[in-house]
């Protein structure tokens, strides 16, 4: 009996390739994906951004949270060419008694050469190999002040790009699994809903309206205050994840809900019910595979948001907190016009944000276009 | 003169009239999407005569949909050869549709005055924010008359001459309060509020009941004898063409594949697609158990092109090395000024 | 219509009640209170403070009471305008709020506006002209005002401002004009000053309108009424804006009510760049010191302008939609 109500989409699937030209389906979403050339080069810079990510440690020149009273606020690093390949001069840091800033000069009697595959502090490649080896790194002697600083430091003399570096594995993977989560839960929760609705859905349904009661943002921030303080970085970045799916949820089972209450009236529906099938057999054959395309889409779109969201927590001080490093607690530090103006490298983190957002942006319109081939 | 490839055969058949309202010759019609070009029309030749009924009929995708927006300019697609004259009767002046603007004041002028259009589906086809007399009285206050209070009496009038029980009432309902035979009235009285020359009917009852369907296509019929409106009425349903229309023209993939008398077509029907078609309708009297006809495969995909008929795929009569390398030229039916057949059979 | 109303209206109270229920609930969930915290300040300090002075204090705040009676008492006094005293600063409640809400209210309205006289045209035009130039540029305009953060933009238009105009934008009002009555000059030098705040808070909402009015309005042009009422010789601005625009704005419509506090909140970052005295900031400091009544007030009375500016939606929506005002 089963069988007979598994056969009914397949043909109907069969049928739908042949109207199109007897193309498959996924094909028509790839070639209508492609067209869209925004989509496609926001693939490729997420691409970029997340393999730069996972091999955060070993790009890495410097730990992201070592203090060095050398060079607060120090400069991008002037790339030079030396006798034996790429290096950099030495600064000295000098005290503007006028303006209260370090102003540094450089150092031109010597340069100090950029050498690749170098040892430096251990970290563990990918999380499990434990290594000390680093893409690059400066030779120079210990008691000289020559640090390369590609994106400058900020003001604790820490080397922004190994922060930025560091910062983009919490801020390129928290949001991404909030919504990972949310879209469980939105899912079964909202097929449960539109399925077996009766009590249940009236149940759910006054929870959905109830959360829906608070504004996003300051419901947001009140569950993150609310979050211990004393736990580890692992654990907040867990809670984090989970209030940002607490909330998240409740747009998409709604949305999933709707879906599944046109499904069911469908007559496919109707003839596999008729054919004996049980609920699990409907739910799982006829309405989540269905449904797949949508969430799909609410999910992607629902990645920049949620990246944002955990960028704003962190730079109120109620998502991710110090000593760990997100984009959102860099940002901290370009809040003011008079230090943007000063040292304008503290806004690399911004664009690196923007960019991220936006290419997640592009990238959720050309699935949705793209996931919608016969439109 | 024919050339199988490019689909750019001419039809050097007409059957002309001097009373024609409207006259289509060689129209052509291209879509231009991602996927590649589809060729809706490739050289659609038609005419009607002055307070006749013609039925256009085919298949899904056959194009008769896109003729009637293409004569209406409504059409998405882009009209690339062919021209479409149209004649208002009252003025006696033909124009040429397909060298208007698009939507010039001229080409508007015509919409909803000279030529009107009533579409498939009665639940969509009217605006669910304005009541159904707003709706009635714009076409109105646009091409007959500035007066409020005019536009209003003539919108009450036109319904109560749809049928409509309680026509005050009705004008200032919503859509989404009538039912759907009801909406397809007041789409009808809409669209015969100005007195047309010609309505296009694009299956206005194949999404009504059949009890409906009766009664809209009797309102149709009588305000027709009434009014002395051409109609152009697109259907697949041959029992709905022999209720409704004094000629057929048959579509197959862009073409006209026969033109005929409504009694040429159900007694004397010449291409193998019009006879399967007729075939396909269950009779009664039919003995049981007979199984009903059925037209072998599917229609061809819309972006590649059959090179000969584009029927012969399917066809049961088609004969190998003819009508699968040679387009057939539309020709007389032998003996009859009024019949004919674009099929390799009958030359 | 009207029983349509009031069965709104009873409804929004009742969600209300359980909203505030909830939101006191999750406001006093971190362990420990501000008075813990001062407590151990005051110990610190003065090394021996008395039992009875550390009890008096304890009841005074309802500490030991049950959850249930704390926040009995939090929303009788509520109701009767009496929002407490704030833990903190020992101001009322009541005073800091009303002084920040009406400054945010005004602006997030205004931004409100702005946002909509700008999406509904952009986007119409954007859908009619599809997959020409100008549709190209205002979507990529678009997503990159989705993608910018809102005190990015407030921090680059104060850096292009200062430096255009050689003088420190900030704040809502010049020093010298802080404290002066309301004149010409201070009404110009308001001006001046909040045009940033409200293009930044309108930016991103806009840039999301324009967006979805565009997606509505292509849905809305393919139907068949559209060509129902092309067929009868409209105009085509006629169709589109008559007929296509009022079935499309439906989402703008329902966006008032969900807009609304996230514009009055949405602003927090931006309001800190730019040092406005709106709720937003404030709501963050009491979050931060759990300064409970006060961040619990603010979040009951966001969530009751949420409500307050669905209603207005619905009734709104009533008004341009037929089919929901007959239902």
């Amino acid at each position: 009996m089963a069988t007979a109500a598994g056969e009914l989409p397949r043909a109907a699937r069969g049928k739908k390739q042949e109207d199109v030209g007897q193309i498959p389906q996924w094909k028509l979403m790839v070639r209508r994906f492609r067209q869209s050339k925004l989509s496609v080069a926001a693939l490729f810079v997420l691409g970029v951004m997340y393999l730069f990510m996972i091999l955060g440690d070993f790009i890495a020149p410097y730990q992201h949270d070592v203090l060095d009273s050398n060079n607060p606020f120090a400069p991008p690093t002037q790339i030079v060419w030396g006798p034996d390949g790429p290096g950099i001069y030495g600064l000295k840091q000098e005290l503007d008694q006028e303006k209260f800033q370090w102003v540094y000069t450089i150092d031109t009697s010597t340069i100090y050469p950029i050498r690749f595959f170098v040892q430096g502090y251990e970290y563990r490649f990918l999380g499990f190999v434990p290594s000390k080896l680093h893409l690059f790194g400066v030779e120079a002697p210990p008691d000289v002040n020559a640090r390369i600083f590609l994106w400058g430091a900020d003001k604790e003399g820490r080397d922004l790009f190994s922060r930025v570096l560091k910062g983009s594995q919490v801020s390129l993977t928290l949001g991404f699994f909030g919504v990972f989560l949310f879209v469980i839960i939105g899912s079964i929760v909202g097929t449960a809903s539109g399925y077996f609705g009766g009590v249940l859905d009236n149940l759910i349904q006054r929870i959905i309206e109830l959360i829906r009661s608070f504004p996003d943002l300051p419901l947001y921030m009140a569950l993150a205050a609310a979050l211990p303080l004393n736990v580890s970085i692992t654990v907040r970045y867990f809670l984090i994840t989970v209030v940002i799916a607490v909330i998240g949820w409740t747009g998409l089972a709604r949305e999933v809900r709707g879906k599944v209450l046109a499904f069911r009236g469908a007559d496919y529906t109707a003839a596999a019910i008729a054919a004996g099938a049980g609920h699990w057999h409907v739910i799982t054959h006829h309405l989540i595979p269905n449904a797949m395309s949508h969430i799909v889409v609410v999910a992607m779109l629902a990645i920049p948001g949620s990246i944002g969201l955990e960028t704003a927590l962190s730079f109120l001080g109620l998502g991710i907190l110090p000593p760990a490093v997100s984009w959102g607690i860099l940002l901290r530090d370009a809040q003011t016009v008079q230090a943007v103006v000063t040292y304008p490298w503290l806004l690399i983190p911004v664009i690196l944000l923007i960019i991220t957002v936006l290419s997640f942006n592009l990238l959720g319109d050309g699935v949705r276009d793209a996931v919608d081939p016969y439109a | 003169m024919t050339n199988a490839v490019t689909g750019a055969e001419t039809s050097n058949v007409q059957i002309v009239s001097e009373d024609d309202v409207v006259r289509v010759q060689d129209l052509k019609l291209n879509f231009y999407t991602a996927l590649g070009v589809v060729r809706a029309l490739n050289g659609v030749s038609f005419n009607i005569p002055r307070g006749k009924v013609l039925g256009v009929v085919g298949e899904s995708g056959c194009g008769k949909s896109q003729t009637g927006l293409s004569i209406m300019q409504l059409t998405t697609g882009r009209i690339e050869g062919g021209s479409i004259l149209f004649r208002e009767f009252n003025t006696g002046e033909a124009i040429d549709i397909t060298r208007l603007e698009k939507n010039g004041p001229e080409m508007r002028h015509i919409r909803g005055n000279n030529i009107s259009m009533i579409f498939q589906e009665p639940m969509t086809s009217l605006n669910p924010c304005y009541t159904v007399g707003n709706q009635i009285e714009e076409a109105i206050l646009l091409h007959q008359t500035q007066d409020k209070a005019e536009a209003r009496k003539r919108a009450v009038d036109i319904l109560q001459k749809v049928g409509m029980p309680n026509p005050e009432r009705i004008a200032d309902s919503y859509p989404h309060q009538l039912s759907g035979g009801m909406r397809q009235r007041a789409m009808i009285a809409m669209a015969l509020s100005c007195t047309p020359t010609l309505l296009i009917a694009d299956e206005p009852t194949t999404a009504l009941d059949v009890t409906t369907e009766a009664q809209i296509l009797d309102l149709m019929r009588d305000l027709q004898n009434e009014i002395g409106t051409s109609i152009m009425f697109i259907t697949h349903n041959m029992g709905v063409v022999a209720q409704m229309c004094d000629e057929v023209a048959v579509m197959y993939l862009g073409r006209i594949i026969e033109r005929a008398t409504i009694d040429d077509i159900f007694y004397d029907p010449k291409h193998p697609y019009t006879i399967s078609l007729l075939r396909s309708i269950p009779r009664l009297g039919v003995a049981r158990g007979e199984k009903l006809e059925s037209i072998k495969g599917t229609v061809p995909d819309p972006y590649s092109t059959v090179t000969g008929c584009p029927f012969h795929p399917r066809c049961p009569a088609a004969i190998p090395g003819l009508c699968d390398a040679v387009m057939p030229d539309e020709t007389f039916v032998a003996g009859s000024r009024t019949h004919t057949v674009r099929c390799h059979l009958y030359t | 219509m009207l029983n349509f109303i009031a069965r709104r209206v009873v409804n929004m109270i009742f969600l209300l009640i359980i909203v505030s229920f909830v939101g006191f609930w999750i406001i006093q969930l971190p362990p420990g209170s501000i008075l813990d915290t001062q407590i151990q300040r005051l110990r610190a300090q003065g090394g021996n403070l008395p039992e009875s002075l550390i009890q008096a204090l304890r009841t005074r705040y309802g500490v030991d009471d049950p959850f249930y009676v704390q926040y009995w008492k939090w929303i009788s006094r509520s109701l009767q305008g009496d929002f407490g005293t704030s833990f903190e600063t020992d101001q009322t409640v009541a005073e800091r709020i009303y002084n920040r809400l009406g400054i945010s209210v005004s602006l997030s309205l205004t931004a409100l506006l702005f946002t909509w006289l700008v999406s509904i045209p952009i986007g119409v035009y954007s859908a009619t002209h599809r997959y020409s130039w100008p549709d190209y540029i205002i979507t990529f305009v678009q997503f990159l005002g989705l993608s910018i953060p809102g005190f990015l933009l407030a921090l680059i238009l104060l850096i292009t401002a200062s430096r255009l105009w050689d003088q420190p934008i900030g704040g809502l009002f010049s020093p010298q004009y802080a404290d002066a009555p309301w004149s010409v000059a201070k009404l110009m030098d308001f001006l001046g000053h909040v045009w940033i705040a409200i293009v930044v808070l309108a930016v991103g909402a806009t840039a999301g309108l324009t967006r979805v009015m565009r997606a509505n309005l292509l849905d809305v042009l393919n139907m068949q009424y559209i060509q129902t009422a092309r067929a009868k010789g409209l105009q085509e601005a006629t169709v589109i804006w008559k007929h296509a625009v009022r079935n499309a704005i439906h989402p703008l419509v329902m966006s008032l009510g969900t807009l609304l506090p996230a514009l009055i909140v949405g602003e927090t970052l931006i309001a800190i760049i730019l040092s406005l005295p709106t709720i937003g900031p404030l709501y963050l400091d009491a979050l931060r010191s759990q300064d409970m009544y006060l961040a619990g007030t603010i979040l009951v009375m966001l969530s009751a302008l949420l409500l307050i500016g669905n209603l207005i939606a619905d009734l709104l929506l009533a008004w341009v939609d037929p089919r929901v005002r007959l239902e």
